[in-house]
């Protein structure tokens, strides 16, 4: 084998002289892992440490009137961004009352008489002439709008308005209230087709001079003056909406005011053409925060319910709760339009230093358990009545927080919306709220589904009946109690749960026997609003239903719906089929006055009695806390919300 | 020439482990000593504690795990109670060692000059550059050809042979006065097995150094050992010149060893290997610790342990076997192996 | 190398546009009801219901829905490029919502990384050269906690402590700490003291994380063969640990590290809501219960671009700190 020989001599080191081989390495230390953390950390602390700018206050000082500051959770959840024509969430018509002033309105006061109409810019409430076909209306003079139109406002303004309302393509979502205005119909066709309506306009509506209005209706519409009320229906100046046709919501953010406030920043906002319109993000972003400042064409003279103490109104939005009352309580917000946490909620209620913030006002809401009239056995009025005696209505409220929620609801409208003229009316009525089983069983005797006649539902329909529940947190706990109470008398569950029930009640298809999750609360305190959408069978639509019930459904309408149920028509014999309430209902839109007010009274009493299709339990409050900047708190009862412009703050 | 004035010289070396199932006796009571110039096999099977013996040497036994007892000298200091800078000063410096698979044994991320180079500035205060340099001299040196491109290159741009040549470039970038080769050429081919230990061997004999190769494998020590350590079950039981083991061993162990390895003069129908298994070192057999598997057994040998001792005109030896009786066996064997019988 | 990146640009895009198409057809297929009954009120009529569906490109079945969101992406809208439309709910530019809303996220994300990345990796470090020690079972016991602890807990907590009750640095009490963001512009000290809580809370879970990993990676590459060649050599115990076993068992962290922050655009929800820092995770959630599709695919977008970018980094730099690491 061939050696290979290499010189290894270069592999010798060369040595250092004198102190000998083992020489000291000098070994570079990396600078410490630790070290650099604790650098890092350090450097941030000192970063935050230097504090030598000026700090900001959270109290700054208030000049007279103040700057109110609202809370909103989470995001302001608006339907078309706070613009008029199609904004349906109620919060934001409370918003509304700050900068849109309609023909007529309500004082923006709590209870029955923050009910009733009163004139904002006309110059009184009319009376319907004609049968109750036509109303006029005069406007008062020295009426505005805000910068940067600044002029008079007209009668052709309210027409830009409620064409607007009409053109679906504009967003528009309650316009089903106005289709009783002649024409109205007619143009909204003509703006859904491909003509368009650029030169028509609603015929129904007539404007004899800049000053006078006349409205002409196809019938008499008892509740028609409260539909005026409603913010799509306040002024607008066409030389801006003209450049939001078709882009519904767009127009939210650059809202010209007709009250005593506006956005803040609107005035600077160029209307010379349409391409120089930008929206208003300093007044609203779109996102996080609403501010309105006073609108200075504004004159007080001309508004006698609005006091409009507060210099700014500004509502920020905060995605925690939590952290909005922890600002209240600071002092760096004054109110919310927020859930409340419940330790908060037990916090303010029981603390008597902090119960003088608490403010709790009849809601105008009903929460219920909604029977479908075609599944059995819910089909039998014997068992619908008997489900009504037998519900622990008390144990029912205790499941939302108890009676600072609300109190037990005895039958559909909120005693507030008949001024209180049913108050006493509680047909199915036991002691302490708690049910009875005697009477239920009572109730039950004579059903096809108690077979041995002994007051128990015990054919196989009775069992494992299909309710459907929500998952809020009082909804499992409502479930437990349903469930406890119906077994009483021989009805078992399957129980469904869902994140979202609405739109799975909201289709009628689905056939859903019963369910837990609705309530109904009114769009304006007319109590056509509340039994019209909730019990007419006309309106009964496949998708978004408001009939859950299906009270009034025709065995036509259950083939086209795909309703697999018993839809015959109600035999009073048997107590089985669907009754239908839809005559009263014509009977009762017509009338106006106290007349209109017992004809829906009797409504609600035959529906609880004779039809049956909830078991209604409770009647929630609206609860709001402030802080201790606001000396005086109002509430106005139309939009369910504080009235903003009444408010008092400390100065 | 070797000098007289051992270079290291380890006494009555033991270690135990301390495990969750007891106490492992890795190495009891070794002793042995190297010179300059001399190569030292180090023959065992696995588990003979031939590596451990190393690591004790260099320190590198984690002390939380580990009792070591005895003493190992160098240069006038015992090595065990040196205090850690001072031994990591050795480290390296004095007494280097080299593995068993290269490519487990250099950083994966690091270019292999700068692996070398970092070794140079681990001892010695000389500039980067410097040290580089030192390094690609020294790859050249050890037979990497075109060494300045391939210093640059990372670890598994080497090939086998190659990255074990840079293990020895870096192990003798301080001209330590002992290097430990551990199982050196296992992980190679043949071929490049004796590349490897030509330049072992060349560099020893360069620098006058001493070597201590560590293998399972007698056929690596034959060429290169001058003497030779045989351990099992953490004792030696053959220690003696390179020559003497080969042609005159004495134990029953290195005789199976031996006759288990297969030559070109030797032509075997099969291999013969020793039977049985190595002891468990939990709980060492008494006396002789080869006995279980011995052929030659006999009364003393499973409770007495055969000291190590010379035999007269030999090398050491740790049986109990007479002189006699051992020529007797040999005879025996050799008349065997020929075919005749005595 | 360069066509490598070519050729994983483009695979991404294809991967981003799948994602997007993933979303319409869940966004389509949810049984949550009709979108477009939000717009009609709560009696909604047939024909606003069909107008509205028109109007928000509900009416046409998804794929073609889908094509005209390509094709608007793609060609930009008046607002820019790419084109994402307009939210359904208040008829705002998805785009420049989603610019003004990223900078929160991307500064929440940013500090987060740097405390959790710095302190992770310091603990881990700490923990496994003190194996066994009361330091080593401290900082895995942290790690237990930190891990467990939920996000919203924590963050109410740490709300609760430092702002309303004051534990706050003595001296700093005109910084208003405490909830909301605050952006840089208006005083460093302001927006550090802001960010300071919800960083810490968000990083408290990653660096428990890694501090685990860190530690187990480490003892992991202790063991290697290069280690005890390194301790031959005569390097110091510091140098062994953090020249070469740290280099080795940083690059699974580092993979780590990227997919983590890039997870986070878009989706540290709890953390952006319990601070009320409005970032892009509070905007998604938003957009997901009031099925405001366009939004939500805007935030979808950018967490799949995070993700496929961070990813594409990611890949590269691993080739960079592991030689061994080629790409065809």
């Amino acid at each position: 084998m061939h050696r290979r020989r290499q010189s290894v001599r270069s592999l010798r080191f060369p040595r250092h002289e004198g102190a000998g081989r083992r020489e000291n390495g000098i070994v570079k230390k990396p600078i410490s892992r630790l070290a650099v953390v604790v650098g890092v950390m350090a450097a941030f602390a000192v970063l935050a440490a230097v504090g030598a700018s000026a700090h900001t206050s959270s109290k700054s000082a208030l000049k007279a009137g103040g700057t109110l500051r609202v809370g909103w959770e989470q995001s302001f959840g608006v339907t078309d961004n706070f613009d008029p024509t199609g904004e349906y969430l109620g919060d934001a018509w409370g918003v509304f009352e700050l900068e849109v002033r309609t023909l007529v309105n309500y004082p923006h006061v709590a209870g029955g008489a923050g009910n009733t109409i009163v004139p904002d810019l006309a110059t009184s409430v009319p009376k319907p002439t004609d049968g109750g076909l036509t109303y006029t209306f005069h406007l008062k003079s020295n009426i505005k709008f805000g910068p940067p139109v600044s002029r008079e406002i007209t009668s052709h303004d309210f027409v830009t308005a409620l064409d607007r309302l009409a053109n679906a393509k504009d967003g528009g979502e309650y316009s089903f209230y106005f289709t009783v205005i002649k024409g109205w119909d007619a143009y909204a066709a003509a703006c859904a087709s491909k003509a368009g309506c650029a030169n028509k306009s609603i015929s129904g509506i007539s404007t004899p001079n800049d000053t006078t209005i006349v409205f002409h209706l196809t019938k008499p519409t008892g509740d028609f003056l409260y539909r005026l009320t409603l913010p799509a229906t306040g002024p607008m100046p066409a030389e801006v909406t003209k450049c939001f046709e078709g882009q519904p919501g767009k127009y939210g953010q650059d809202l010209i005011s007709s009250g005593p406030y506006m956005l803040k920043g609107i005035d600077s906002i160029n209307i010379s053409s349409c391409s120089t319109i930008k929206p208003d993000t300093t007044g609203y972003d779109g996102q996080t925060i609403y501010d309105l400042v006073r609108n200075p064409n504004y004159v007080q003279s001309t508004d006698q319910y609005r006091k409009n103490d507060p210099d700014e109104v500004v509502f920020t939005v905060d995605a925690s709760n939590v952290d909005i009352y922890n600002k209240i309580e600071a002092g760096q917000l004054d109110m919310a339009v927020s859930s409340i946490p419940p330790d908060v909620l037990q916090k303010y209620a029981t603390t008597p230093s902090l119960k003088q913030y608490f403010h709790q006002n009849g809601g105008d809401r009903t929460w219920y358990l909604t029977m479908n009239l075609t599944q059995p056995p819910f089909d039998d009025i014997h068992v619908r009545k008997a489900m009504n005696w037998i519900m622990d209505k008390a144990a029912l409220v205790q499941a939302w927080g108890g009676p600072t929620i609300g109190s037990v609801a005895n039958h559909i409208a909120p005693d507030s919306m008949f001024k209180n003229q049913l108050a006493e009316f509680a047909p199915y009525k036991t002691a302490g709220n708690h049910g009875s089983v005697a009477k239920a069983m009572a109730a039950m005797k004579g059903s096809k589904y108690d077979t041995q006649n002994n007051g128990m539902c015990d054919a196989s329909q009775c069992k494992n009946v299909l309710l459907l529940a929500d998952t809020r947190s009082q909804d499992p706990k409502m479930v437990s109690v349903i469930e406890a109470d119906a077994k009483k008398i021989g009805i078992t569950f399957k129980v469904r749960t869902v994140n979202g029930a609405y739109p799975v009640i909201q289709t009628v298809a689905k056939d859903i026997p019963i369910a837990e999750r609705p309530g109904w609360g009114k769009d304006y305190s007319d109590a056509l609003t509340f039994f019209e959408p909730l019990f007419d069978g006309r309106n009964i639509i496949p998708t978004g239903n408001t009939n859950y019930s299906l009270v009034g459904i025709t065995q036509a309408q259950c083939k086209t719906l795909k309703v697999v149920g018993d839809c015959a028509p109600y035999d009073s014999a048997t107590g089985l089929g669907v009754p239908s309430v839809d005559s009263m209902l014509d009977k009762c839109s017509p009338l106006i006055g106290q007349p209109r007010l017992t004809c829906y009274e009797n409504l609600d009493k035959y529906l609880m009695t004779n039809v049956v299709p909830w078991v209604p339990y409770l009647s929630s409050y609206v609860t709001r806390i402030t802080s201790s900047n606001v000396t005086h708190y109002q509430y106005d009862q139309f939009p369910d919300d504080p009235a903003y412009e009444n408010i008092t703050l400390k100065s | 020439m070797s000098s007289t004035a051992p270079l290291l010289e380890v006494r009555d070396l033991s270690v135990r482990f301390r495990t969750r199932d007891g106490v492992v006796q890795a190495v009891s009571n070794l002793s042995f000593m190297l010179r300059r110039g001399e190569t030292l096999g180090v023959v065992g099977e696995s588990g003979s504690g031939k590596s451990v013996t190393s690591l004790a040497i260099m320190g590198l036994l984690n002390r939380a795990h580990a009792d070591v007892e005895g003493e190992i000298f160098f240069e006038g200091k015992d090595l065990l109670k040196l205090p850690p800078d001072e031994l990591r000063k050795v480290r390296g410096q004095d007494i280097s060692m080299i593995f068993q698979d290269p490519f487990a044994c250099l950083h994966p991320m690091y270019r292999v000059g700068k692996q070398i180079a970092e070794a140079v500035r681990a001892h010695a205060d000389v500039s980067k550059s410097a040290a580089w340099d030192r390094a690609v001299e020294l790859l050249g040196a050890v037979g990497i050809p075109n060494a300045a491109v391939r210093a640059r290159d990372f670890p598994h741009q080497f090939s086998g042979g190659m990255r074990q040549r840079a293990m020895i470039a870096m192990a003798l970038v301080h001209n330590p006065d002992v290097l430990i080769a551990d199982e050196p050429t296992t992980a190679l081919d043949v071929t490049v097995q004796a590349q490897i230990l030509e330049l072992i061997d060349d560099v020893k004999r360069e620098f006058d150094i001493g070597v201590i190769l560590i293998t399972h494998d007698l056929g690596v020590i034959a060429e290169t050992a001058s003497h030779v350590m045989v351990m099992y079950a953490g004792r030696a039981m053959e220690h003696g010149p390179a020559h003497e083991i080969f042609t005159a061993a004495q134990h029953p162990y290195t005789w199976g060893l031996l006759e288990s390895m297969p030559t070109i003069e030797k032509r075997l129908e099969i291999l013969v290997p020793i039977e049985g298994s190595p002891p468990s070192l939990l709980n060492p057999p008494p006396g002789c610790p080869f006995h279980p598997r011995c052929k030659y057994r006999f009364e003393p040998c499973d409770n007495k342990r055969p000291p190590l001792a010379p035999i007269p005109d030999g090398h050491l030896d740790a049986c109990h076997l007479s002189a006699e009786r051992k020529r007797e066996i040999w005879r025996d064997r050799i008349a065997a192996e020929l075919g005749v019988t005595a | 190398m360069l066509i490598y990146i070519l050729r994983r640009l483009v695979w991404t895009a294809v991967v981003i546009l799948a994602v997007l198409f993933v979303t319409y057809v869940v966004f389509f297929e949810l049984p949550n009801g009709n979108p477009a009954l939000r717009f009609c009120g709560k009696e909604p009529t047939e024909q606003c219901i069909q107008q509205t569906d028109a109007r928000l490109h509900l009416n046409k079945p998804f794929y073609i829905e889908f094509g005209y969101f390509v094709k608007t992406f793609a060609l930009g809208d008046e607002n820019g490029w790419p084109g994402l439309g307009y939210s359904y709910g208040n008829y705002i530019s998805v785009r420049t919502e989603i610019i003004q809303r990223a900078p929160r996220s991307l500064w929440l994300i940013a500090g987060a990384a740097v405390i959790w990345l710095t302190t992770g990796v310091g603990i881990g470090v700490l923990s496994a050269v003190k194996r066994r020690t009361l330091a080593d079972r401290a900082a895995m016991g942290f790690a237990l906690v930190g891990i467990s602890a939920p996000v919203f807990w924590l963050g109410l907590m740490a709300l609760y402590v430092v702002w309303k009750e004051h534990f706050w640095i003595p001296g700093l009490n005109h910084l208003t700490g405490g909830s909301g963001y605050v952006p840089l512009s208006d005083g460093v000290d302001h927006f550090l003291a802001h960010m300071i809580l919800p960083w810490s809370v968000l990083a408290l879970l990653y660096a428990a994380i890694y501090a685990r990993l860190m530690r187990n990676n480490l003892l992991e590459t202790l063991g290697e063969d290069y280690i005890r060649t390194a301790r031959a050599k005569g390097l110091s115990e510091r140098q062994v640990i953090f020249k070469h076993a740290l280099r080795a068992s940083l690059i699974p962290i580092v993979t780590i590290f990227g997919l983590d922050i890039a997870l986070l655009v878009g989706t540290a929800i709890i953390t952006e809501s319990v601070f009320n820092l409005q970032g892009l995770g509070w905007l998604a959630y938003n957009a997901a219960i009031s099925q405001d599709l366009p939004t939500v695919l805007g935030v979808v977008l950018c967490t799949a671009c995070a993700v496929a970018i961070m990813n594409l980094v990611v890949d590269i730099l691993y080739a960079f700190l592991d030689p061994r690491v080629r790409y065809a």
